[in-house]
């Protein structure tokens, strides 16, 4: 028996080797990384499906969606300390499109560190606008291509938002338009979005991390201001409802999670 | 005298056993960091997410004995399914989920009064993803150690005493991360838990008290895992494991049938990751449980069934539908 006792003392000591140091390395995050941001295109807390009906709004609107575009840009992270990360603002412009399954935007070569902050802005700031058709570059073609621009005088759609609806008092199936924008440098829609993050968002040499957000386009017309389609069903250049669609707009966006390392979808 | 001569079979069988799992630790490029527990032992490059189901495979709340028998061993399958959504939103789609565990489990003497409980398991799950791929995954998982000291012990044959016999052992051990983490399976956003392993080591504290009287028992179980960073800084939530068994044995010549009823929680606490709380990943689930042991001889056979009577797993993301368990034991 005691030798039976002895044996397991020395089995348990053998399991536990090593284990006593169980040390947090408050490791150093060197280089840099890329942090992804996904869009995940959602209708009041469902998936947003093309042409699938929705439930209906609390103005008793039954949306069916067959377009869900929109232009984000000027992508912003701040760090731990306090310091912001302005990421190059030629290559800070990008197009959400449900339609083309365009989702995610990736953001190459951030520093490495603790980000506790995104900031975006939805659609293209005057300073942008301003550069003039060349100064565009690339994006130019890209918000042509998936029906972001009105003319280049008119200027970029920010939002680009269409399908039916039928409400209590529009029986037929009725067509719906959104289309944000700036309408030249007359009406400035440009607006931005700050995110706090619940989980910090990490970043390094072996570390590519990204960020899911849960975006809720019921929001586009109910949220701070309520727009309704039974009451206009076509905005687009509104000089009253499109700065309100821009403010409801900025409220769409929702962290949902943060995957640090390997970066997921 | 013939006692103790099994027991010193059996303390053998174990010792091979364990020095085979210390060769499978031991891979040679794993000791290139500093740190000798969490970095030297590794099987594979595994890391995180394992919160509620998939590699919770020793004991939980289904026990790291069977509540009928002291000294026993045995195999014992446990089959979970669980469903768990497949993105971010209420309609997203679910995923059925089956996890599979093979183990080999024993209660061994070691004194008169203490006892090693050994839990080896082998994994096999798998999954039919949205757009109809299935996934498998297998090895072996991850392997706990107790020892558990009887402050109170059964007399033998306490069937045909006439006051209640009641029992109570306390225990503690721990969970060896020896189960492999494969980063493919990780890929989108389903239950991350799809794995074998957790990666870390943890430490459990565990009781078990019951009595019987007559042919009547009730035993019960209580046990709780502390849960340690893994290397890629993940740390799953500390779990609390608690059940309650009321059960009845018929003699019918040499076999004696035992049917148990029970009741069955598990409660969990939020993961981390680098330090902070991952959302969505506490839970608790509380199950009840029909459970018939058949033994002849040193032989005995066991089958339970456990369903969910409540639960939140991870913000309602994951949910658990059934569990099943099969055992063949020999009762030593």
């Amino acid at each position: 028996m005691k030798l039976n006792l002895i044996s397991t003392a020395i089995l348990f000591s053998l399991i536990m080797v090593g284990c006593s140091s169980n040390d947090t390395t408050t490791d150093q995050l060197t280089g840099s990384g890329s942090i992804s941001i996904k869009y995940d295109n959602g209708y009041n807390g469902n998936d947003l499906i093309i042409g699938a009906a929705n439930s209906a709004n609390s103005n008793g609107e039954n949306l069916t969606i067959t377009r869900l575009s929109y232009i984000v840009s000027n992508f912003r992270l701040v760090n731990s300390t306090g310091e912001e990360y302005v990421f190059p603002k030629d290559e800070s412009y990008f197009v959400i499109s449900q339609e083309a399954d365009l989702d995610n935007v990736v953001l190459p070569e951030i520093p490495a560190g603790e980000y506790t902050t995104l900031k975006f802005g939805v659609g293209v700031d005057q300073e942008k606008y301003l550069q003039g058709a060349e100064g565009q570059g690339d994006f130019l073609a890209l918000a042509e291509s998936h029906h972001m621009m009105w003319s280049w005088q008119a200027g970029y759609k920010f939002l680009n938002f269409e399908g039916s609806f039928t409400s209590e008092i529009v029986t037929d199936d009725t067509e719906f338009k959104i289309h944000m924008g700036s309408h030249g440098s007359s009406l400035d829609n440009y607006k931005e979005v700050t995110l706090a993050l619940q989980t910090n968002v990490r970043v390094s040499d072996e570390m590519d991390s990204s960020i899911h957000l849960k975006i809720d386009a019921a929001k586009i017309l109910v949220s701070s201001n309520n727009i309704q389609l039974t009451e206009k069903s076509v905005i687009m250049v509104d000089e009253v409802k499109s700065p309100q669609i821009a403010v409801n707009v900025t409220e769409m966006f929702e962290v949902d999670h943060i995957h640090n390392g390997d970066g997921h979808n | 005298m013939i006692n103790a001569l099994q027991n010193t079979k059996l303390l053998s069988t174990t010792i091979c056993v364990f020095l085979v799992f210390q060769m499978l630790w031991a891979k040679p490029d794993a000791f290139k960091d500093s740190n000798p527990c969490i970095h030297s032992y590794h099987l594979e490059d595994f890391f995180d997410f394992c919160d509620t189901c998939g590699c919770g495979s020793s004991g939980g709340s289904m026990g790291y004995g069977t509540g009928l028998n002291n000294y026993f061993i045995g195999v014992r399958y446990i089959g979970q399914q669980y469903r768990s959504r497949d993105g971010i939103f209420n309609d997203s789609p679910w995923i059925t989920e089956n996890f599979n565990t093979m183990q080999v489990w024993g209660n061994v003497p070691i004194t008169k009064r203490a006892i090693l409980n050994v839990i080896v398991p082998y994994q096999q799950h798998n999954r039919v993803l949205p757009d109809q791929t299935e996934q498998k995954i297998n090895g072996l998982g991850d392997i706990s150690v107790l020892a558990f000291y009887d402050l109170l012990k059964r007399t033998p044959d306490s069937i045909i005493s006439i006051t209640p016999e009641h029992y109570f052992q306390i225990g503690a051990g721990v969970k060896a991360p020896t189960g492999k983490y494969d980063r493919a399976n990780n890929t989108g956003s389903v239950n991350p838990s799809f794995q074998v392993g957790n990666g870390s080591w943890d430490y459990i504290a565990a009781m078990n008290y019951g009595f019987t009287y007559r042919n009547w028992g009730i035993s019960t179980l209580l046990n709780y895992t502390f849960k340690t960073e893994n290397p890629k800084q993940y740390q799953f939530g500390n779990q609390l494991n608690y059940g309650i068994n009321a059960f009845k044995t018929y003699y019918i010549s040499d076999l004696a049938l035992t049917p148990i009823l029970g009741i069955a929680g598990e409660h969990f606490e939020a993961n981390k990751e680098y330090g902070a709380a991952v959302p969505n990943t506490k839970g608790s689930v509380f199950l009840g449980k029909v459970s018939l042991e058949a033994s002849y001889n040193r032989i005995a056979l066991g089958l339970a069934g456990m369903v969910p009577i409540s639960q939140q797993l991870n913000n309602n993301k994951v949910e658990l539908k059934h569990r099943l368990s099969v055992y063949v034991n020999i009762n030593l």
